[in-house]
């Protein structure tokens, strides 16, 4: 069973494991003792849970990782000095949504004149006109929740693959200057 | 980083370090008698209590001197011990209150 837990704790970041690893086997080891006397009901009980703890451990302590080195990142200058602010400012949704009103309205503009023109003119007039902006705004969300859900899975696949650059984070330094 | 309120699991750990200081697996059977089993704490999540703690300086690791292999063991430090004093402070302030409120509804 300590061969179990000692794989569970490799699943940690390298710092924390350095840290207290060794201290948490001996925890592991000294529970492992006491319950060898009890039933094999108990025993698995304690294992399941030991075993839930290191995952949901390992998992939070990954996730404090990341969030502290870009917490950190955001306050250096130089290289790295880049806010999610700065990126995405929160005018550009103002600006890609005028944007998106004034498609529409040429959309509907370009209706309005070829539904006015005449049939009967020949080449010139359109057979058939699709309530163009009707299929856009009902097919965007679905088109970006399509891609979104794609990446979301190419990164989890990445992250599993440890090819997500995640996994380096571990041996990153920050300097602030 | 731990605030005020504190969940159950911590207030129990530092109330562990209250009276002595303790090592990991001691800290464990401690919280587990003084909740009458009712929390019982894995080891993945005691030390990733005991890290935050750690962190924001409440409380800190040294090495036990009669122990084999060095082993570790935690203490509260003053902040540690401020802290939990206003939680109880906190605690002692709502009892009294519901106490009083539900004391009016039933009279």
């Amino acid at each position: 069973m300590i061969a179990w837990y000692r794989k569970l704790l490799c699943l940690y970041p390298a710092e924390y494991r350095k840290r207290f690893s060794e201290e948490m086997l001996a925890v592991l080891f000294q529970e492992r003792e006491e319950n060898a006397k009890r039933r094999l009901k108990n025993r698995a009980r304690v294992v399941v849970r030991e075993t839930a703890g290191l995952l949901r451990g390992a998992l939070n302590e990954h996730f404090r990782m990341i969030t502290e080195i870009h917490e950190q990142l955001s306050f250096v200058t130089g290289r790295f000095a880049m806010r999610n602010g700065f990126r995405f400012p929160k005018s550009t949704i103002v600006f890609m949504a005028l944007i998106l009103g004034g498609v529409l309205t040429a959309i509907k503009m370009g209706e309005d004149i070829a539904t006015s023109v005449p049939h009967d003119i020949g080449p010139i007039a359109p057979i058939h006109i699709q309530p163009v902006h009707s299929i856009l705004l009902g097919g965007m969300p679905l088109f970006f929740a399509f891609f979104y859900a794609a990446g979301l899975i190419g990164w989890a696949i990445l992250f599993a693959l440890r090819r997500s650059g995640v996994h380096r984070l571990d041996s990153m330094s920050v300097e602030q200057k | 980083m731990e605030t005020l309120p504190l969940t159950e699991p911590v207030l129990l750990i530092l109330l562990s370090l209250a009276g002595q200081a303790q090592h990991g697996y001691a800290i464990l059977k401690d919280v587990e008698a003084m909740s009458n089993g009712r929390v019982v704490l894995s080891t993945g999540t005691l030390y990733g209590a005991l890290r935050r703690l750690l962190e924001d300086d409440w409380i800190e690791r040294f090495e036990e001197e009669e122990s084999p292999r060095g082993r570790q063991a935690y203490r509260l430090t003053p902040q540690g011990r401020r802290n939990l004093q206003l939680e109880i402070q906190r605690m002692k302030h709502i009892t009294r209150l519901a106490s009083l409120r539900v004391a009016r509804q039933e009279s």
